[in-house]
């Protein structure tokens, strides 16, 4: 019985510490915020923030989008068929990559390369009093580590989930059309018909709120580390879990809210 | 070799990124990058069941454009179909929702019509709207039901035709009375029993007489519509036919009437009631199947047209019916809005309200008024010449209500609008995308030679179908009073308002 | 003149600072010693405004740094350099561009001109030509001295230096020892320095200052420390287990 009590306990502490984290993210997001329209941006900071996010994931995004829509492909062929209608495989693939598949996956590849990476350094920064440095040198750094980090990946998830949708729809091609044998033509009609620019668009505008939100916390993280080495790869642990957490909990009230 | 900068790549990955999303967008876009092209025209429907938003439009199977908006207008459905603007479509074309595809996807059809030369503008209306299915189908649905009726007579006149149906049924109604009397020492022996037993008999009783309530209601209006359906069923003997079962079929009621509750647990005449039984059960087969194609039958018995063209006296109901079309016609494209505003200003923690009516005379054209309720007022800088010297100094004005007049015109995306912003000349942009869902303003007004112009950019995004939530910075360009914001909207037509404004008297 | 009056300052339960008064004169050397973990470090934080006191004023130049907003905190930061325990060198960055650093941030100097004031500021810390050096290949003493060319990049007034020493071997001690006070006598600074090492705060300091406890328990020239009763003072002084600061 005391038992039960406890875990129900832990579990009601856990849930109220992640929102409490959710509260400080906010936050921060408004002091980010307010400096992101105060001041220019550090331009250079953000191009290199944004090869950083963008250009350095583009491999890992081409791998999984391609073979997450070779998968959805195959998976959807065995499906349809029983009910003869194989060439709805190549709308469910491209629907399902830029709907869903597409922001997501790629924000939570990114979060895993760049995210728990941003909490590391920044990490790394707040134990070596680099960011102290930042502000003896009057040199605030939310506007120098921050608001790069954050525009660059509001910018770049949303153009890596372009490349992620439009190689999961190849992979789901190259499965659906030349594996598989359905009917090229119905396969890519299909796709046209079904597809609206609404699932393009909406599915970017996710990828933008995902690239908000991961970015945020894992600087968040990183600027509220504590504890020396051990300090940073808590902070780097816990950044990877509560962005994706957060990203699929707001992917749902994301799709909710649009489609 | 030189190594290829951070810009370079991150520029060149954004532009494929770019140029991937234009090819998709352009593959996937029926009209390329969300232009919204061609041109809307209307029709009323009775019931549009599974028609969808951007369902296809099709004139001899060609796609020909979309279905942009459904709203319902007295009780009818009135479509809003977009067509591509190289498409021409008659006046006298007609309009109907079909099905197709494997999942059957409704569509809408098109039919051309004969005069050549007359079409329908922008914003018009499909006169001829095909409310019955295919003519055909309803043929073969009305050949069916002939041929139903015809058994069902043929098996009623075996049960209660001949001699020795009547005799049976004498026989029946003599079992009855001493069933009756048998009964009524039973029903003292047994009563409470007893009494369940007759509810029940009694409830099975009215489901039979329900069935001979629709049965008769059927056959009124099949008797109705005699003349016309005369011309369309050759067979006109067997609704004769079917008159006399029909009559003799209420004597039957009224005799087993009589006999009540007792009816289902005879059992003496066993062979009779298993006809009778299913006898029943076929035309409660037969009601039901008439009552489902009703609507077709009912389409052609009432066929309005076909009675305005007969009868010459409605015809000038009609053309009072066309007078006041137009003018709810009219009415419709003039709408007005009424909006609440409210901003909260994060960095002087203060607010700040708007309440307007917008009147859009053409779909086009807006006319906007409205009162600004501004508790921080407006900045005033005065100067004062005191000793030579030029004092300047700043105060805030806080005569709190400003005023909004301004006329505005749309183009696609773009709503350009100018006159008085918050009682000084100014003017906005308001940019729409997403199907008008999210709004992005800039506005400038307060036009100073001392200082900069107030400077306004916002967005405001739909969320539910009235409400809005509003973001944004103030006064960006004035350091010293900028600052950011968030609020929400409130926005409808008011239908009371805009039946007043079109009802009352104006004067031209 | 820096001057802190009746500083307090606790960190969850733990109080370091407990009503710490001190006065810091201008373009003079003044060391603060005590024991590892006695909030020195935290005692510097508050003089550029990193930490805020729970209560207390630090004054400097006649403003409370305490009191102050963002904006003029900066301003009032722009006449400090501070040279952190470990440097605090950013590591994305080589050596140049972190003394350019505050170059770049606070001033319209041409790329030129700032390197070329890079350059000057590596030979006076006796490190020419490893402008293009990351941090990491640097050893800890040098570092320190790239942390300190930064720190005084801008041409302070104040520098404050966080144990510049600790760690590095005896020659470097000294190096680094020689090129404050070089430093210090070259532009005339005002310095803070933290330091354990009692032989060199006593050689540098033209003031030196004992934190005991979260408070300043003896303050004045390194003769007057010498010749202190304190017994606290003497056990730091004799580097002895055997006194009132019980170590275990
Ligand atoms: N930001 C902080 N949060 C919590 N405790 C701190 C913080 N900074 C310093 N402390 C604590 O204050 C005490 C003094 O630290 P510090 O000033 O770094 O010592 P030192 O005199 O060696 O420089 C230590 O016990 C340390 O744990
Ligand atoms: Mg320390």
């Amino acid at each position: 019985m005391n038992r039960l009590i406890q875990a129900i306990d832990r579990f009601g502490r856990s849930i109220l510490w992640y929102v409490e984290e959710m509260g400080r993210i906010s936050l921060f997001f408004i002091s980010a915020l307010s400096w992101l329209v105060r001041s220019p941006l550090k331009v250079r900071l953000v191009f290199k923030q944004m090869e950083f996010v963008g250009v350095k994931s583009i491999f890992v995004v081409v791998l999984t989008g391609t073979f997450t829509g070779m998968v959805m492909s195959l998976q959807g062929y065995y499906g349809f068929r029983l009910f003869s209608a194989e060439s709805l495989v190549g709308s469910t693939v491209a629907l399902g990559m830029t709907r869903e598949l597409g922001p997501v996956l790629t924000a939570l590849m990114v979060t895993a390369r760049a995210g728990s990476a941003m909490a590391a350094e920044l990490g790394t920064m707040k134990v070596t009093e680099q960011i102290d440095a930042l502000y003896v040198m009057a040199a605030n750094p939310i506007r120098h580590l921050i608001v790069p980090r954050v525009v660059a990946s509001i910018a770049m998830v949303p153009a890596l989930t372009i490349v992620s949708d439009f190689m999961g729809i190849m992979g789901g091609y190259f499965v659906g059309v030349k594996l598989l044998k359905i009917n090229e033509g119905i396969f890519l009609k299909n796709i046209y018909k079904l597809v609206g620019l609404d699932d393009i668009y909406n599915g970017l505008i996710k990828a933008a709120c995902f690239g908000l939100i991961l970015s945020l916390v894992g600087c968040y993280k990183g600027f509220t580390t504590y504890g020396g080495a051990e300090g940073v790869g808590r902070a780097t642990t816990e950044a990877v879990v509560i962005a994706s957490i957060s990203i699929l909990i707001s992917d749902y009230f994301l799709t909710a809210l649009m489609f | 070799m030189r190594s290829i900068s951070t810009e370079a790549k991150v520029g060149l990955f954004i532009l494929i990124a770019l140029i991937i999303l234009g090819y998709m967008s352009f593959q996937v876009g029926e009209y390329g990058f969300g232009l919204k092209k061609g041109y809307i025209v209307t029709a009323v429907f009775d019931n549009v069941t599974g028609l969808e938003r951007d369902a296809a439009v099709q004139i001899a199977g060609v796609e020909v454009g979309k279905v942009e908006k459904i709203s319902l207008v007295d009780g009818k459905a009135l479509v809003e179909l977009r067509i591509l603007p190289n498409v021409q479509v008659e006046k006298d074309a007609t309009i109907s929702i079909k099905t197709h595809g494997i999942l059957g996807d409704k569509y809408v059809d098109i039919v051309p019509g004969e005069t050549k030369g007359s079409y329908i503008a922008e914003r018009g209306q499909f006169q001829n709207v095909e409310k019955q299915a295919d003519i055909d189908k309803l043929l073969v649905e009305l050949g069916n039901i002939a041929e139903d009726i015809r058994v069902v007579t043929g098996a009623l006149r075996k049960v209660v035709g001949g001699d020795a149906g009547e005799s049976n049924l004498s026989a029946i109604i003599t079992n009855v009375k001493e069933l009756t009397a048998n009964l009524n020492s039973v029903v003292k022996a047994n009563d409470r029993k007893f009494t369940v037993l007759v509810d029940n008999l009694t409830s099975a009783s009215k489901q039979m007489e329900q069935t001979f309530a629709s049965l008769s209601e059927i056959t009124g209006k099949v008797n109705q519509g005699e003349g016309t359906l005369g011309q369309l069923v050759t067979n006109k003997g067997v609704f004769e036919k079917l008159d006399n079962t029909l009559a003799s079929i209420q004597t039957i009621t009224e005799k087993i009437n009589t006999g009540e509750g007792t009816l289902g647990q005879l059992v003496t005449n066993k062979g009779v009631f298993e006809k009778m039984d299913n006898t029943l059960a076929s035309i409660q087969t037969i009601t039901d199947k008439i009552n489902a194609g009703q609507g077709t039958i009912g389409k052609l018995v009432n066929d309005e047209e076909t009675v305005t063209n007969l009868n010459s006296s409605l015809k000038s109901i009609d053309k009072s019916m066309v007078g006041i079309n137009r003018f709810v016609s009219k009415a419709d494209q003039f709408r007005t809005f009424l909006g609440y505003r409210g901003e909260y200003f994060f960095e002087k923690s203060d607010g700040k309200s708007y309440i307007d009516v917008t009147i859009q005379p053409k779909e086009d054209k807006f006319y906007i008024l409205g009162l600004v309720s501004d508790p921080r007022g407006r900045r005033k800088t005065y100067d004062r010449i005191t000793d030579g010297v030029t004092v300047r100094t700043e105060e805030w004005d806080r005569n709190g209500l400003l005023f909004n007049a301004q006329i505005g015109k749309r183009f696609n995306d773009l709503l350009l609008r100018g006159g008085l912003l918050e009682s000084t000349g100014g003017f906005g942009v308001d940019f729409f995308a997403m199907r008008d869902n999210l709004k992005l303003t800039f506005e400038a007004f307060d036009f100073d030679l001392d200082r900069d112009p107030h400077m306004k950019v916002f967005g405001e995004y739909q969320i539910l179908k009235h409400l809005y939530l509003t973001a944004g910075w103030d006064d960006f360009l004035n350091r010293d009073n900028d600052s950011l914001f968030a609020g929400f909207a409130i926005r409808f037509e008011d239908e009371d308002l805009k039946y007043l404004l079109t009802s009352a008297p104006i004067p031209k | 003149m820096i001057q802190l009056i009746d500083i307090h300052k606790s960190f969850k339960k733990q109080k370091v600072l407990d009503g710490l008064n001190l006065e810091i004169e201008d373009g003079k050397i003044t060391v603060i010693i005590g024991r590892s973990g006695g909030g020195k470090s935290v005692l510097l934080k508050h003089i550029i405004g990193l930490i805020k006191p729970d209560s207390g004023q630090v004054i400097v130049d006649g403003d409370d740094i305490a009191a102050m907003n963002e904006r003029q905190l900066n301003e009032t930061r722009k006449k400090f350099g501070m040279l952190f325990q470990e440097a605090a060198l950013f590591d994305s960055m080589n050596v140049e561009d972190n003394v350019a650093f505050p170059l770049r941030e606070h001033t319209k100097k041409k790329e030129r001109e700032i390197l070329e004031i890079v350059k000057d500021r590596l030979q006076a810390v006796g490190l020419p030509g490893v402008e293009k050096k990351m941090p990491s290949e640097l050893s800890g003493g040098m570092r320190k001295r790239v942390g300190l060319a930064r720190a005084i990049a801008l041409h302070p007034r104040i520098v404050l230096f966080d144990e510049p020493t600790t760690g590095l071997d005896p020659i470097m001690t000294e190096a680094i020892d020689k090129l404050i006070v070089d430093t210090q006598k070259m532009y005339n600074l005002t310095c803070i320095i933290i330091s354990h090492d009692i032989k060199s705060a006593l050689e540098m300091g033209d003031k030196v200052a004992m934190l005991y406890e979260g408070r300043i328990i003896e303050e004045g020239t390194p003769e007057k420390i010498n010749n202190s009763e304190n017994p606290i003072l003497r056990q730091f002084l004799s580097g002895s287990l055997e006194g009132p600061i019980s170590v275990i």
